[in-house]
């Protein structure tokens, strides 16, 4: 009955349903469509809301045919290295990492980085329906003050605790150009969730000092909000084709209200003076500190939110239920907080507030129930015993 | 089949005075696959290979290069690493020998970290001392577990044990 009920759902799917035979229902699996081709039905969207503008800079074109007589050539000279090929028989042939990256940010990279930035749906939240690649690497490192340092990479994750003090931010830049670099939280704002909070704007940057440039807003810390599990913050980098004065009002207190920002708007307004050139993100999640600063930073409440799962189903109540524990199945048609309050009392009953707990038995199912208990009652009294079912909830 | 994109949280205590809206939504794609709440595609565990995960190391070798990738099982290929790519090719000897296995498991794992993808599922059987083994050893010591742990199922209020909750689980 369920498979026939989810078929009308879909109304371009065959509507009418027909018995074949007793075994067989719907079309014969040679005729009928497989679940893959029913899902990308169901999630096909238009052209028009997928197609894509690339906001960035064009990729630069490489001479195709040198860069292939370089690699030849390489390839020849690696063939011929005795010193090498004795490495790699014997196991021992290790490469150099740091080069391994820096020849990765040279070729491959950025698109890399484009894959796992729509992976993390970056550029969608950012831009809507702009993208760019980021040909231009965006070191950033938190200084965690023991002397090490943290990297901020493409969605590594970042406690709070560990990002308390504005981020040491490098890049290669050549001495006359102008940039501007924002840090904003896409996924923490209270009120809209459309909307995003700037912790950190600077603009004007001449070539990569970010110390002289323009504040616009000072570094805030990133607070996740306890339950809503991974946040994303995002450090992009903006090339400026000179000069430029942003209308915003420059903001120094930790006012949620003044850093409420979105990326697409303020874009679409500049868009013909920056454009996008580097990008790095990370992803981080509730700690201590983060109460501290709801409380002495921002003067509010902490807000604690929990996932909201689907209520379970009960089956409608009958009169005569059949081959079912009364009491446990009484206790599914009872108010859940009535139960619960029952077992707290009798919880706090038992409680003393100034002798110290008893301790836990230590087997629970050696003590005998007197004799004129009834069974269901017995059993009832077992499962608080061990801690089994509602009692947890308490 | 498909996993809700966003995700919705109520407050557990509606304080007075409280300024914080009722609902919150975290828009966060991967947000509830870290946090174990979001739905795997289950359903086909009679097909071989299975693909019930988020996140799955997928090994092609070719005659000429081997490719280590991550594959989501709706946005496809995330992550990926060559030995036929610049960062390898240039200091290798050879582009397929146990060697390239061996640096390919290291860039590999190194890339999965900085994306924040440590965890990913990872049904390759290898043969015993043999290259592909030593390419999984390598992502191993790189940091990157092969197993993805199960999605969280709330507990009915009748049921016998409440399994902890995984976001409520704090490193100190």
């Amino acid at each position: 009955m369920n498979s026939i009920r989810f078929l009308c759902r879909l109304n371009n799917i065959q509507l009418q349903q027909i018995r074949l035979g007793h075994r067989i229902r719907g079309k014969a699996p040679i005729y009928c469509r497989t679940i893959k081709e029913r899902i990308d039905e169901l999630n096909y969207k238009d052209e028009l809301y997928t197609a894509r503008i690339d906001i960035g800079f064009p990729t630069e074109k490489k001479n195709a045919l040198s860069a292939r007589e370089d690699r030849i050539a390489k390839a020849q000279k690696a063939k011929s290295d005795k010193n090498l090929e004795k490495l790699a028989r014997n196991l021992q042939l290790e490469i150099n990492m740091e080069q391994s990256r820096k020849d990765w940010l040279q070729s491959l990279g950025p698109l890399h980085k484009k894959q796992i930035a729509d992976h993390y749906a970056i550029y969608e939240h950012l831009y809507g329906e702009g993208f760019f690649i980021p040909h231009l690497d965006l070191e950033v490192f938190y200084d965690l003050g023991d002397g090490n340092c943290l990297p901020v990479y493409y969605g590594n994750v970042v406690k709070p605790a560990e990002a308390l003090q504005s981020p040491i931010v490098s890049y290669e830049s050549d001495g006359n150009s102008l940039w501007t670099l924002v840090l904003t939280n896409l996924d923490g704002h209270l009120k809209d969730n459309e909307k995003e909070y700037v912790h950190w704007m600077v603009s004007n940057i001449p070539s990569n000092c970010i110390e002289k440039g323009d504040v616009i807003f000072d570094y805030l810390r990133p607070f996740p909000v306890k339950g809503t599990g991974y946040h994303r913050y995002v450090f992009v980098l903006y090339k400026q084709d000179g000069q430029l004065k942003y209308d915003l009002p420059k903001v120094t207190s930790t006012s949620l209200e003044d850093r409420t920002f979105q990326t697409r708007e303020w874009y679409k307004k500049y868009q013909d003076n920056i454009t996008p050139i580097g990008l790095a993100f990370f992803q981080s999640d509730w700690d201590k500190t983060v109460r501290d600063f709801f409380h002495t930073t921002l003067n509010m409440k902490e807000p604690v939110y929990e996932y909201d799962f689907p209520e379970p189903y009960i089956r409608p109540q009958e009169w005569f239920p059949r081959r079912k524990p009364f009491n446990v199945y009484m206790d599914k048609y009872r108010d859940p907080k009535q139960i619960n309050k029952e077992y707290l009392l009798r919880k706090l009953k038992n409680e003393h507030p100034f002798r110290s707990p008893e301790p836990p038995l230590k087997f629970p199912n050696a003590h005998p129930f007197p004799k004129t208990m009834p069974s269901w009652l017995k059993v009832q009294e077992q499962k608080i015993r061990l801690k089994w079912g509602r009692i947890n909830d308490v | 089949m498909l996993a809700s994109k966003e995700m919705l949280c109520f407050p557990k205590f509606v304080r007075l005075n409280s300024t914080a809206p009722a609902v919150f939504i975290n828009r966060n794609p991967r947000n509830l696959e870290r946090m174990r709440i979001a739905r795997k595609p289950d359903g086909y565990h009679l097909d071989k290979p299975g693909r019930k995960f988020w996140h799955k190391l997928i090994l092609t070798p070719t005659n000429r290069t081997v490719k280590a990738e991550v594959v989501h099982y709706i946005n496809g290929p995330v992550i990926e690493a060559k030995t036929s790519e610049k960062a390898l090719r240039n200091q290798l000897y050879s582009m397929t020998d146990t060697c390239a296995y061996i640096n390919l498991g290291k860039v590999f794992a190194q890339r999965c970290l900085e994306c924040g993808i440590t965890e990913m599922h990872c049904d390759i059987e290898p043969g015993k001392g043999g290259k592909v083994e030593k390419f999984l050893e390598q992502v191993v010591k790189g940091g990157i577990q092969l197993k993805e742990v199960d999605v969280y199922k709330k507990p009915l209020p009748w049921d016998q044990h409440r399994p902890e909750k995984p976001w409520e689980v704090i490193e100190e």
